[in-house]
């Protein structure tokens, strides 16, 4: 364990700075990589980390996290029937384990998928001029502090890329194992590049176990989607409950092409999506839907940007939180149409069920149309359980906790349907379907 | 079986039951008419339990105990059912599995074992038989997006199913068609027998020639103004109820 830093005088962003020599010294990336390495780390310098009126973090404190002393991972040992026991069925022969953030080969079955999907690491995918000024681009636009920190500390990273008129049968998982820090907070930076090429399939399955506690998974997704392409892309958070969990998604969609998206959110310590979407030629179609069920002092927060910038493209959102305890949810997402995306489709709706008074949901859905021609709608509630449900469940027999946690389970179960991945819906119903039992 | 005395009841303080006094036996089969807004669904909700309404002052006695000390729950489980005017939907609950849970939660109050979902079908499919009632019943989710009369046959399905002591029907017929109206209410009369009794809400002779009350009441301003057997239902059909509230 190298390179441990303190908070330093100068502040949370020095240390940042300090850790970041560090790491130059004892990964001595390719210099195309160190090239990118910098400019994200000067990026961050730029952003700096968030102060307490900032836009992007109206609703989420990070100071707790900022000013965490991390040190980055350096060996990890994990057991193989630990990775067996979080690959989905189906994914026996489609899966990549990253343990830290780092992919290990021998935890990884890639088989089934064929060669029709290449899977690489980004440092090798750099080669190819137009990856590489896609990563550059995303670097240098980069508005998210903790993004950047991602771009300047990654290593390998992952590159998939699936060929032209390939639509792949195995669903692919990657699986992130986080084997935490045991002498202080550790910081990993997965990130993944998925490229579609026109008219290929593919479902990838994320999820996020921890296998220790004290870890901060700081992961960054890259994915272009082109032309009549689909990409199908289910988030399952399920660290453990101490962890920072921070996921950010920038998906670029071209003609005819579809993102569906869906996030299961466990909680954890601090649990922060960020999902930004670029419906950039028409007949685009992006879907994201989650779900997340809170309890304790668990917290999550959504934030999103979906921009419509041509015609004739179509986006929809459906969140649903249930928060117990002294949980904290939060939502703040804006949908852009650009003026020009005339027949623009695009609907937001947001739930918040509070099974507590000391519970928390912050919602901020917003809209921002410059085309006249557009079908936007947009919804957000906060509510309890609806009486007239619970006392006809009890006139029936049901006891009221019984009542109430047939119509809970229902709240969230009305997304967990959705997920067009058996195994996932399957877990969810014992994960957190479980969470919301009467004890 | 039950006994209800000088009832004084309401919702946030304002007094809308003035005084009711109402006598059931087994077997018997009583009806309750009177205008809109007198407090015939009020009386159903405080038999029922509703938290949101209040009772007074006054007794009801169910099979010798305190029926307004049983919690909702409770008073389901000794046997009284209540058949909603305005039956709830429960978006995301399937039909079945709520009624398998129903009838589950009941054998578990008797001490027995629980029914697995095939054994239940059995029960299920029988009773949706008697009501001739399809099979998107048991597909759906409860009540959602259920039309009017669908819902009024999706409660006696749960009448016949749960097999109440004591059943109370608001206006289960208004929203059911003729044929609707026919099958319903042969199914109920198939479910009576001398061991249960049965309160009618309704405004409407018409179901009261298929089901047929050994007992009318008249409930007007929170009173029973008039009872009488069940030729009582066919004056007011011709009369309305003006000539007994200008009477009174
Ligand atoms: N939840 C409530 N909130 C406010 N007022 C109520 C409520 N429930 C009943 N009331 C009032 O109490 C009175 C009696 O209502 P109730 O529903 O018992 O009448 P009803 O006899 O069933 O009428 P209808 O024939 O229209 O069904 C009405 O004036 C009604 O407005
Ligand atoms: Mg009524």
């Amino acid at each position: 364990m190298s390179s441990t830093i303190a908070e330093s005088s100068n502040g949370a962003e020095s240390a940042v700075l300090d850790l970041h020599k560090k790491f130059i010294e004892t990964n001595q990336p390719s210099p195309d990589f160190l090239a990118l390495n910098r400019k994200a780390l000067g990026q961050f310098a730029k952003l700096k980390f968030p102060h307490r009126k900032h836009e992007m973090y109206t609703f989420v404190n990070t100071k707790g996290l900022a000013s965490a002393p991390f040190s980055l991972k350096k060996e990890s040992s994990i057991q193989r029937e630990f990775v067996e026991q979080h690959v989905y069925a189906g994914c026996e022969r489609s899966h990549l384990t990253l343990v830290d953030g780092v992919l290990r080969p021998e935890l990884s079955d890639a088989t089934a998928l064929g060669t029709a999907v290449m899977v690489g690491s980004l440092a090798e995918a750099i080669k190819d001029k137009s990856v590489k000024s896609l990563l550059q681009e995303s670097i240098e636009s980069e508005n998210d502090v903790f993004a950047s920190i991602n771009s300047a500390f990654m290593t390998q990273g992952i590159m998939i890329r699936v060929g032209r008129d390939n639509q792949i049968e195995a669903p692919l998982q990657i699986l992130n194992v986080s084997t935490g820090g045991e002498s202080g907070p550790v910081m990993t930076v997965p990130r993944v590049y998925v490229h579609l090429e026109p008219l290929s399939e593919l479902k990838l399955i994320v999820k996020y176990v921890g296998e220790g506690d004290n870890y901060f998974v700081n992961s960054v997704q890259d994915m272009v989607v082109e032309e009549n392409a689909t990409l199908t892309h289910i988030q399952v958070q399920a660290d453990s409950i101490d962890a920072w969990h921070f996921s950010k998604n920038r998906v670029r969609l071209k003609r005819d092409s579809r993102y569906l998206g869906y996030q299961a959110t466990n909680g954890a310590r601090l649990v922060r999506h960020h999902n930004e979407g670029w419906l950039s030629e028409p007949g685009a179609e992006l879907v994201l839907n989650g779900v997340s069920v809170l309890v304790d002092d668990e917290q999550s927060h959504q934030f999103i940007r979906v921009h419509h910038e041509v015609e004739n493209c179509t986006s929809h959102q459906c969140f649903k939180n249930i928060i117990n305890h002294r949980a904290r949810a939060s939502f703040d997402g804006t949908v852009v149409v650009n003026k020009g995306a005339q027949l623009t489709s695009s609907d937001q709706l947001i739930n918040n069920l509070m099974l507590s008074d000391e519970g928390h949901a912050d919602c901020k859905p917003n809209l921002m149309i410059f085309a006249d021609d557009v079908k936007c709608a947009h919804g957000a509630t906060v509510g309890q359980l609806d009486e007239g449900q619970l006392f006809y469940l009890r006139t029936r027999g049901l006891s009221e906790d019984v009542a109430k946690e047939i119509l809970t389970q229902s709240f969230a179960r009305s997304i967990i349907q959705e997920i067009p991945f058996a195994p996932v819906v399957e877990e969810l119903n014992q994960t957190l379907l479980k969470k919301l039992e009467a004890n | 079986m039950l006994e209800i005395k000088d009832l004084h009841a309401g919702f946030e303080g304002t007094e809308i039951l003035k005084g009711i006094s109402l006598s059931i036996n087994k077997g018997e089969t009583h009806a309750i008419m009177g205008p809109n807004g007198s407090g015939k669904s009020t009386l159903a909700k405080i038999l029922s339990g509703h938290p949101s309404y209040e009772v007074f002052s006054g007794e009801v006695i169910y099979e010798g105990k305190n029926l307004l000390d049983l919690s909702a729950e409770d008073r389901s489980l000794a046997g009284v059912f209540m058949g909603f005017q305005y039956p709830v939907e429960i978006p995301g609950v399937n039909n079945a599995e709520f009624l398998r849970m129903a009838y589950n939660a009941r054998l578990v109050n008797e001490g027995k074992d629980e029914l697995d979902p095939l054994d239940f079908d059995d029960i299920l499919q029988e009773k949706m038989d008697l009501l001739g009632m399809e099979n998107k019943y048991k597909e759906r989710n409860c009540n959602d997006g259920f039309s009017g009369g669908e819902k009024k046959k999706n409660e006696i399905l749960q009448m016949a199913i749960l097999k109440p002591a004591l059943s109370v029907l608001d206006e289960t017929d208004s929203g059911l068609d003729i044929d609707a109206l026919r099958v319903v209410a042969n199914g109920v009369n198939k479910l009576n027998n001398e061991n249960n009794a049965l309160i009618l809400i309704t405004h409407y002779q018409r179901l009261l020639d298929y089901i047929k009350p050994d007992f009318v009441h008249v409930l007007s301003h929170g009173k029973i103004i008039k009872s009488g057997g069940k030729e009582l239902a066919h004056e007011l059909e011709a009369q309305g109820y003006d000539w007994l509230t200008t009477t009174n």
